[in-house]
């Protein structure tokens, strides 16, 4: 046996490998610091997302009803199929299983499922999920143990078409939404109010939703609740309006377009509203088909507008209310004194044609109100001019907004030379007062504005505040108070005779009477814009046929203002609309009950 | 005699030793808590002390004795495996261990130190200062017949573990530096074609994640990213002893076995990772202070070759554990559950034993 062996070239070669072992152990030390030094904020979170598995629960919108309870807008359980996924679970076999029972495209399901997320985080995988969905789901539990039902709340108006345009719609934010400070706590895809009151009340009607936190292993079983809070529902919006009284004011119309709007003339408490034709907000509750979309925006007789507060006619001869006010308080004429109406009048050189080409002959207010004398008008117009015409009109709410609670409303219009020079630059000519004093010319009011002013006549001599909401979440909502417009009794009192002569004694709004129910009101007809014949070439085009009125006489309860889109005249047109709609409130089957005294 | 065996023990490394394999204890103490697996930890104290009884009967051998029945040895390692793949029991898709009775093992762990005795008879006995790359053919076939039996299993991590044995055997036996650099080349050459021609999917498909967890967040990639979660989360300080939540909660795979390095990263954070690592420098570093020691070349290439395994091991593991490599099944030495592992890490420092108390000549 050998003693000796020469180790040395071993030995340094030795040396060699125990240097690779340092430097080995040194970069090991240096991946170790990346990870646990440098990036280790970075690894916490991922650890955390890891066992901390978030659920939102949604919560149910608050509901809209009318003011004797009856619901205008509600939550219906909806169903989802949603996919809950593990790190191990068979992203290809659950499509393929889903797809079939589902019929739903195979790709579809799979791109949804491989979308990156943390692992057990909910995919919804149907939205609308029908009972034929559920039950096949239901049935392959044990097959595919991933996927479950969910029940979430979906909007339903169970009115319908009904009160469409108060109610409003809701739909999913839009990315201009997303935009705005309003809409800072919502996320994509959530559902928001997106007109009429859904909008308006959108913030007390979301409520807040409920977060549950839970810590899960690896295998999806929660181990332990870390947070629970439960989701907070909307508030409740009750209206003043009457569904009943809104159906039969929506029957009243038929298929014509145009609008209504009825008040309680004391409160100013809308009861009704009616822009015809309306929608179905149902069609948007979980997204609304392009074809539907497009068949509303396109049609003619834009159904997605509120004419009511939106849509702005001349008020023509309602505007001799005003008129008629103007020239009692300023001392112009008294309920007794008479003009002569030969069936035109010559005024600034201009022949300005009466309603009725024969003439009234001698007419004191009440028959120039009653037969809507057209000179009686011309002749206080001119001498009121314009600026004290413009300054009555203001008083009585028109060419402003009245604040009514509904969003998007129109302003109206009451011309003056200040406006005129304003937009076009040009002076006022004195032909233009004798227009306006019929409620022609640039006169634009909305049929809200029309029925605030006739409810000033009605009440007395105050303008109300119009309103639409009477409660959220069970507290009352403050209105302003009616305020007196500083008019002389008797200023009132013989507007008043004149409105129920126009209806009783033969005048212009007799298809409005009732037998055994005092109605006063007036109609009028607004002239469609001349130019618009000029270009079109149509000859026939209707003026739009307006009436505004109240009853009964002593102790009004009820003020209505109707347009009907060029229907003619008012007295053929709107009249029997309005009398239609007194008939019900009035009538047997129509219930509206006294408001409940809620204490603010 | 007995007092000699005694003075020649290295009582540092055999200190090391237990110490590392106490603190594998205590860490499978803790990825096992509330599981069905709890009290492995006792399993593991029993394999140590039988480890530790192995060890001294091993080191108390002299490795001329067992070097000079290395043939037989080989033998019965190859009848051994090949009876594993025929009736052995299929194990997660694979076929590595043999039932001895009640007991359950892993021939390819003791393959390891029957390959290393080979080995360095081989080089040892080739009685020359510089080796060409001819000198190889013998040692080189045997590493290889070796190997290819382990990965027939699939075991290819066992089997790839050979590898630095090999080269650390060559190396020390005074393989010339042209030779290492031409044969680095061949290797990457058998290296390519083996990707392309054997390596199987799931072992291909472990490489891509690997490369990008991303690619597959799920599949192979899932280990690989809740191992670095675990790790990076730990931070300096790490979450504290059975506090961690990957491990607690079951994120991280084959916690009490593979990735064992991991708990310890999330619950001690930085500051137990470099105590570790020191630890086991300090072990590795001891074993190829003994190799230095050595009284003659067979002595010297036996250590060399069993602390090339270890070190390949240790560092492979750490490595995978740190998202540097891709996730094989090799178990960390020491620390890692598993009977097999902690016996056959245990007679290999006994074997290292045995070449220190016999390091002089007489």
């Amino acid at each position: 046996m050998k003693i000796y062996e020469d180790l040395r070239s071993a030995q340094a070669r030795l040396d060699g490998l125990q240097n690779g072992l340092l430097a080995l152990v040194a970069l090991l030390l240096l991946q170790f610091w990346l990870l646990q030094g440098v990036n280790s904020k970075r690894y916490r979170e991922l650890a955390e997302n890891n066992k901390i598995r978030t659920l939102s629960i949604a919560a149910p919108r608050g509901m809209l009803t009318d003011r004797n309870g009856r619901i205008l807008a509600e939550n219906k359980p909806a169903f989802k199929i949603v996919v809950t996924i593990g790190p191990s679970g068979s992203i290809d076999k659950i499509s393929k299983t889903l797809a079939p029972l589902l019929k739903v495209d195979e790709a579809e399901i799979f791109h949804k499922l491989s979308r990156p997320r943390a692992a057990y985080q909910p995919v919804t995988v149907k939205a609308k999920a029908t009972f034929e969905d559920v039950a096949a789901v239901e049935s392959r539990r044990v097959e595919i143990p991933e996927v479950s039902v969910e029940v979430v709340p979906v909007r339903s108006y169970p009115q319908a078409r009904s009160a469409s345009h108060v109610v409003g719609r809701v739909g999913e934010v839009t990315d201009r939404q997303l935009k705005q400070p309003a809409f800072a706590d919502f996320e994509p895809g959530r559902v928001v109010g997106q007109s009429g009151l859904e909008a308006l009340y959108n913030d007390d009607l979301t409520g807040a939703d409920g977060l549950r936190r839970m810590v899960v292993n690896s295998r999806g079983i929660e181990i332990e609740l870390s947070e629970d809070q439960p989701a907070r529902a909307g508030g409740a919006v009750e209206l003043t309006l009457s569904a009943d009284l809104q159906t039969a004011m929506e029957a009243a119309f038929k298929d014509r377009a145009g609008s209504a709007v009825a008040l309680d003339p004391m409160t100013g408490e809308i009861l009704g509203l009616v822009s015809s034709p309306g929608f179905d907000p149902n069609n948007f509750t979980s997204g609304i088909e392009r074809s539907v979309w497009d068949s509303l925006t396109r049609d003619p007789k834009t159904p997605l507008l509120n004419r009511a507060i939106q849509g702005q006619y001349a008020p023509g001869s309602l505007f001799k209310v005003v008129v008629a006010a103007a020239g009692l308080e300023e001392g112009l004429i008294t309920p007794e004194s008479t003009t002569f109406c030969p069936g035109r009048a010559s005024i600034y050189g201009h022949v300005f044609k009466c309603n009725k080409p024969a003439g009234h002959g001698y007419v004191s207010l009440g028959r120039a109100i009653g037969e809507s004398c057209n000179v009686y008008f011309y002749q206080l117009g001119a001498r009121l001019e314009i600026g004290r015409l413009a300054a009555y009109a203001r008083k009585f709410g028109l060419g402003s907004v009245s604040a009514v609670d509904l969003p998007n409303e129109a302003s109206g219009l009451i011309p003056d030379p200040a406006w005129k020079e304003r937009l076009f630059k040009t002076p006022w000519y004195q032909g233009e007062t004798i227009s306006v004093s019929i409620g022609q010319g640039q006169v634009l009011a909305t049929p809200l504005q029309m029925a605030r002013m006739m409810a000033a006549i009605a009440n007395g001599g105050r303008l109300v505040q119009p309103h639409i909401v009477r409660l959220v979440a069970g507290r009352p909502v403050v209105y302003e108070p009616p305020r007196s417009l500083g008019f002389k009794p008797s200023t009132v009192a013989a507007i008043r005779r004149g409105l129920f002569m126009a209806v009783n004694s033969g005048g212009s709004a007799g298809l409005a009477r009732i037998v055994g129910l005092d109605v006063a009101g007036k109609t009028g007809s607004a002239q469609v814009v001349s130019s618009a014949k000029l270009t079109k070439g149509i000859e026939s085009i209707q003026p739009h046929a307006w009436f505004s009125g109240f009853a009964p006489l002593e102790n009004p309860r009820m003020v209505i203002a109707v347009l009907v889109d060029n229907g003619g005249s008012g007295g053929a047109a709107a009249a029997p609309v309005a009398r239609a709609i007194f008939e019900k409130f009035f009538g047997v089957g129509v219930k509206v009950s006294p408001l409940k005294q809620v204490s603010p | 005699m007995l007092r000699r065996f005694f003075q020649g023990l290295d009582y540092p490394l055999l200190g090391l030793t237990l110490l590392v394999s106490g603190l594998g204890v205590a860490m499978i103490a803790s990825a096992t808590q509330d599981t069905r697996l709890e009290g492995l930890w006792m399993g593991q104290l029993w394999a140590i002390g039988i480890g530790v009884v192995l060890l001294l009967i091993v080191a108390a051998t002299d490795y001329h004795r067992l070097s000079d029945r290395a043939p037989l040895l080989l033998g019965i390692t190859l009848i051994v495996l090949v009876a594993t793949l025929l009736v052995g029991p299929r194990i997660a898709g694979t076929k590595r261990w043999l039932s001895l009775g009640p007991v359950q093992f892993q021939p390819s762990e003791f393959a390891k130190i029957i390959g290393a005795l080979v080995i360095a008879k081989l080089f040892s006995e080739m009685k020359k200062d510089s080796l060409g790359l001819g000198d190889l053919l013998a040692p080189a076939s045997v590493t290889a017949v070796l190997a290819l039996t382990i990965a027939a299993a699939p075991d290819l991590g066992t089997a790839v573990s050979l590898l630095p044995m090999f080269f650390v055997g060559a190396f020390l036996a005074g393989l010339r530096y042209k030779s290492i650099l031409v044969l680095s080349g061949f290797l990457l050459v058998v290296g390519l074609v083996s990707w392309e021609f054997f390596l199987r999917d799931y072992q291909k498909a472990r490489i891509y994640s690997f490369l990008d967890p991303d690619l597959d967040p799920r599949g192979s990639g899932y280990q690989k990213k809740q191992s670095q979660i675990a790790v990076g989360s730990g931070g300096l300080t790490g979450k504290g002893y059975g506090l961690g939540s990957q491990t607690q909660l079951g994120y991280l795979p084959a916690r009490q076995t593979d990735f064992i390095f991991s708990v310890l990263a999330e619950e001690f954070g930085f500051v137990g990772v470099v105590a570790t690592l020191g630890l086991y420098l300090a072990l590795l570093w001891r074993c190829l202070d003994i190799a230095r020691l050595a009284r003659d070349r067979l002595g010297a290439i036996l250590v060399a070759c069993l602390t090339a395994t270890l070190t390949f091991q240790v560092v492979y593991n750490v490595g995978m554990v740190a998202g540097l490599l891709p996730v094989k099944g090799l178990p960390l030495p020491l620390m890692s559950a598993g009977r097999s592992s902690v016996l056959a890490t245990f007679i290999s420092i006994g074997l290292i034993l045995s070449v220190r108390i016999r390091r002089f000549a007489n």
